[in-house]
């Protein structure tokens, strides 16, 4: 496998009892590129995605991150390694101020613990001021600056969803995987989204976007890969996927959007 | 021990486990209904009891409209509960139901106290205590009422959930509750409907099995945990495999007293169902935790 | 909002708080509090790591008193009964206490919601039946008494006056060991974890993991606070940590604020005032009262008594100051 083959699977399946989510996909994703998968509803993206994230354990192949092993590694550990999610839901801390969301972001850079955190040791200030600053440095990357001290949830969607990527981008990641960023967004908003992912590639790190708005995809993603019913049917440019039989086949039946 | 002792431990167990049956019918019904643990569910047991004894005894009410008055009563007690305390509660967390219905089982428990003193009573027997000989054994015939009651309340709750259009909604309830609000079934109804129907049960076991087992405002404790080990064996979704539950935790926990070998006596007795209980829960852990992610 | 909460009134209130803090066993003053405020701060420190338990994982422990009780009942046995040095003891008590809660919060914590507060409530039913049971260590269900004082060199805690002062200062230590928690990384996590245990996953938080070591944290501050007991009574019993006992550790924690450290004070408070002088002349109905609570403030007000109040409160000073600030 090449370098600048950041994530590959082989022969990924994933079944739930009878029912088979991801049948035996094959897909690399290039380093430092922006990725789309696409499919109609119930094609298994989410699904894919959990895989790739740990939340589901595999049922059959394997998935290789950066050229290493990762079916047996936890979820939680995922993040240190450099793997990274946005949830279509958001999920973002509620009990949390929006800059306190971002530091959270941080804890697989930092390190002290308990004990250090109880007597309020040297190290755990020195990291602590290491995560304000790199909070505030995430947050006005995503435009957000002037909302730190605002509570969370008290931002509207389009907001908490660039919040939800400050944070992921706080745990300093190589892939950051967007589960349907552009979901309930307004078209300011998506086109704020689409120069977003842009800058993100531009810092190095690899995108891999879910999404259903096709404009918004066919305008960002250098690489689409399409799934149906589980099964990876088609990949290639926006382009190429446009013009795709199978592709269009698959849609058919879906609203047009 | 001889094969006569052995029949007469077996009996106790049945006996003492149709109580923990019909505890645990109680959680499952609510739980599968509402998603709600219930853990008042042993006061209503205990409520039954004491209604009964006030009624029969003080009152000086025939046994009969005495029995079906306190299952009536604590039915009520159980739909308020769900009324007051839990409907109220809106979209409550788990963590806060849970401690609602902890809270909901003090304030019963209290009130018990309060009202009936803390002295351990006894209801008159329902037949006479004149003890049947079986299989080398004796059987009090009260026992004999107990065991038969649950027998009964399952034939018949189990006519009610498959065969009536009430019974088939709170099945389709349990089942989904999304899917058959759309099809016109009130989950609160169902929710309301299944409080009632646990704390009648559970009411059911206390009348029954007061006359035998002496009751008192603080037994509902205990009960209620044994019978969420009841439940937790038939996986709190089906009500007979949580009378099996039940019958098997009273026969283990009267044959380890039995048996009387290592801890096992009598002064351990509720240990051994608490520790079936960790037992239990830690093996479906596993399985639980893998279906919460999938979800 | 905990940055309204630091208010340019904050230090002056703390401060004249410490003082009276400190007056308080002076004769004259309010020494006949002394013995409360001891039960009061041992009560706190139980408390305190079911706020942290409740308020920063979201879930119960219904068998808290296990621990209390294990703090208590290793100290007393070790002390009384094999001549340990009592502080050894105590410490001996928090780790033995620490580690089996790690062992069960390990097998525990891979249940979710119900089921673990059945869990605590079964754990906390059979350590209540050992305590009764293990007599030849334990004195059974009557308890054992002639534990001795805890002294430091020569100096005897053998006076009410002395162990106020001693157990105030456990207490406010870990109060701050718990803010300093609170605030740091490892705060974050934990409320991470309460907002979403899915998100927090994917931001590389061992969340079982936390969840064992608050648990743990809990387990040893109430041991604590159990060797505390019992060096002051100087006498345990059984029925101090059944079930009813861990009950009111849980009201105790509710009326203080799930999520809120020193609402622990003003929890406990509460209800030990509550159950000394209201509910003493109200008999056998102190039972039904502690219930009707639980259920009032989580059904009205899930987030414990002591945070609402502070939210009327600033509430009620931004309503003012906005009044004020109109020519």
């Amino acid at each position: 496998m090449s370098r600048s083959v950041i994530l590959e699977t082989r022969g990924l399946s994933k079944a739930f009892g009878g029912l088979v989510a991801v049948d035996k996909v094959d897909l690399s994703v290039e380093t430092s590129k922006i990725t789309a998968i696409i499919g109609p509803n119930g094609a298994g993206k989410t699904t894919l995605f959990n895989l790739v994230t740990g939340v589901y354990p595999v049922s059959g192949g394997e998935i290789y991150f950066q050229g290493k092993l990762l079916n047996n590694v936890p979820a939680h550990k995922r993040a240190s390694l450099g793997i990274v999610r946005t949830f279509q839901h958001v999920h973002l801390f509620g009990n949390m101020t929006a800059v306190e969301n971002v530091m959270s972001g941080q804890h697989p850079r930092s390190s002290y613990g308990f004990f250090e955190a109880a007597l309020r040791l040297p190290k755990a200030r020195r990291e602590e001021e290491a995560i304000s600053l790199n909070a505030i440095k995430y947050l006005n990357l995503v435009g957000l600056g002037t909302y730190a001290e605002h509570d969370a949830l008290s931002l509207p969607l389009g907001q908490q969803k660039l919040l939800a990527i400050a944070r992921a981008l706080a745990t300093e990641p190589r892939l950051i995987l967007l589960d349907e960023p552009g979901a309930g967004l307004n078209t300011l908003e998506k086109r704020q989204l689409s120069d977003l992912i842009r800058s993100i590639r531009e810092m190095g790190i690899s995108v891999i976007l879910v999404e259903h708005d096709m404009p918004l995809v066919m305008g960002i993603a250098e690489w689409v890969i399409v799934l149906d019913s589980g099964q990876k049917i088609a990949e290639g440019t926006a382009a190429q996927i446009q013009k795709n039989p199978k592709v269009i086949a698959a849609y058919l039946g879906e609203e047009v959007e | 021990m001889s094969a006569d002792q052995f029949v007469q431990y077996l009996v106790s167990g049945v006996t003492q486990g149709s109580i923990y049956a019909l505890v645990g019918l109680g959680f499952t019904i609510i739980y599968a209904v509402t998603r709600v643990i219930n853990f008042a569910q042993g006061e209503f047991v205990m409520l039954g009891g004491m209604l009964s004894f006030t009624l029969a005894r003080s009152a000086g009410l025939p046994l009969a409209p005495a029995f079906i008055l306190s299952v009536l009563i604590t039915a009520a007690v159980g739909a308020s509960m769900y009324v007051l305390a839990i409907r109220t509660a809106k979209r409550a967390s788990v963590v806060s139901l849970i401690i609602i219905t902890i809270g909901a089982a003090i304030f019963i428990r209290g009130i018990a106290g309060v009202l009936w003193g803390v002295e351990p009573d006894r209801p008159p027997f329902f037949t006479g205590h004149e003890s049947i000989s079986f299989l080398g054994a004796y059987i009090h015939p009260q026992a004999l009422w107990i065991i038969g009651t649950t027998i009964v309340v399952t034939i018949i709750l189990h006519l009610f959930l498959s065969y009536t259009m009430v019974g088939k909604a709170l099945k389709a309830c349990a089942i989904n509750p999304v899917a058959s609000s759309l099809v016109g079934v009130n989950p609160r109804t169902m929710a309301l409907i299944a409080f009632a129907l646990a704390a009648a049960i559970g009411g059911i076991g206390g009348v029954v099995m007061a006359p035998l087992i002496m009751t008192s405002y603080s037994v509902g404790v205990m009960l209620g945990l044994k019978g969420f080990v009841a439940a937790a064996i038939g996986g709190f979704k089906s009500p007979v495999a949580a009378v099996f539950g039940g019958l098997l935790l009273g026969i283990v926990e009267s044959l380890a007293v039995a048996a009387n070998w290592g801890p096992f006596t009598s002064s351990y007795k509720d240990a051994i169902a608490l520790v079936v209980l960790l037992l239990i829960l830690l093996i479906r852990s596993g399985k639980l935790a893998a279906e919460e992610k999938a979800s | 909002m905990l940055a309204l909460l630091k208010s340019k009134w904050q230090y002056p209130v703390i401060a004249a708080l410490l003082v009276l803090l400190i007056l308080i066993p002076f004769e004259g003053f309010m020494s006949q509090y002394t013995t409360l405020m001891i039960f009061i701060g041992i009560s706190t420190m139980v408390t305190v790591g079911l706020c942290l338990l409740l308020g920063y994982t979201g879930q119960v422990s219904l068998g808290q008193a296990a621990f209390y009780g294990m703090g208590a009942y290793f100290s007393a046995v070790l002390s009384k009964g094999y001549g340990f040095n009592p502080w050894l003891a105590m410490l001996i008590g928090a780790a033995a206490t620490g580690a089996f809660a790690y062992i069960i919060g390990y097998l525990i914590f891979r249940l979710k919601g119900n089921y673990l507060a059945m869990a605590t409530l079964g754990l906390g039913i059979i350590m209540w039946i050992l305590f009764r049971q293990l007599s030849q260590f334990t004195g059974g269900p009557d308890g054992m008494a002639g534990i001795p004082f805890l002294s430091i060199g020569g100096f005897v805690f053998d006076t009410p006056f002395k162990r106020y002062y001693l157990v105030w200062l456990f207490c406010l230590v870990i109060l701050l060991i718990s803010q300093n928690i609170v605030r740091s990384r490892t705060g974050r996590a934990l409320r991470a974890i309460r907002g979403s245990e899915a998100a927090a996953e994917s931001i590389g938080i061992n969340v079982d993991q936390f969840k064992v070591k608050i648990f743990v944290l809990s387990a040893v501050y109430a041991s604590l606070a159990g060797s505390l007991f019992v060096h002051h009574l100087r006498f345990v019993s059984p029925d101090t940590f059944n079930f009813l006992a861990s009950v009111v550790l849980v009201t105790m924690a509710v009326v203080g604020g799930l999520a809120s450290i020193w609402g622990a004070i003003f929890g406990a408070a509460t209800v030990r005032i509550l159950s000394e002088d209201l509910l003493l002349g109200l008999g056998e109905w102190d039972i039904a009262i502690y219930g009707l609570i639980l259920m009032v403030i989580m059904i009205f007000m899930p987030e414990g008594l002591f945070v609402k109040l502070k939210e009327i409160f600033e509430r009620l000073r931004l309503r003012y100051k906005r009044r004020g600030a109109e020519p």
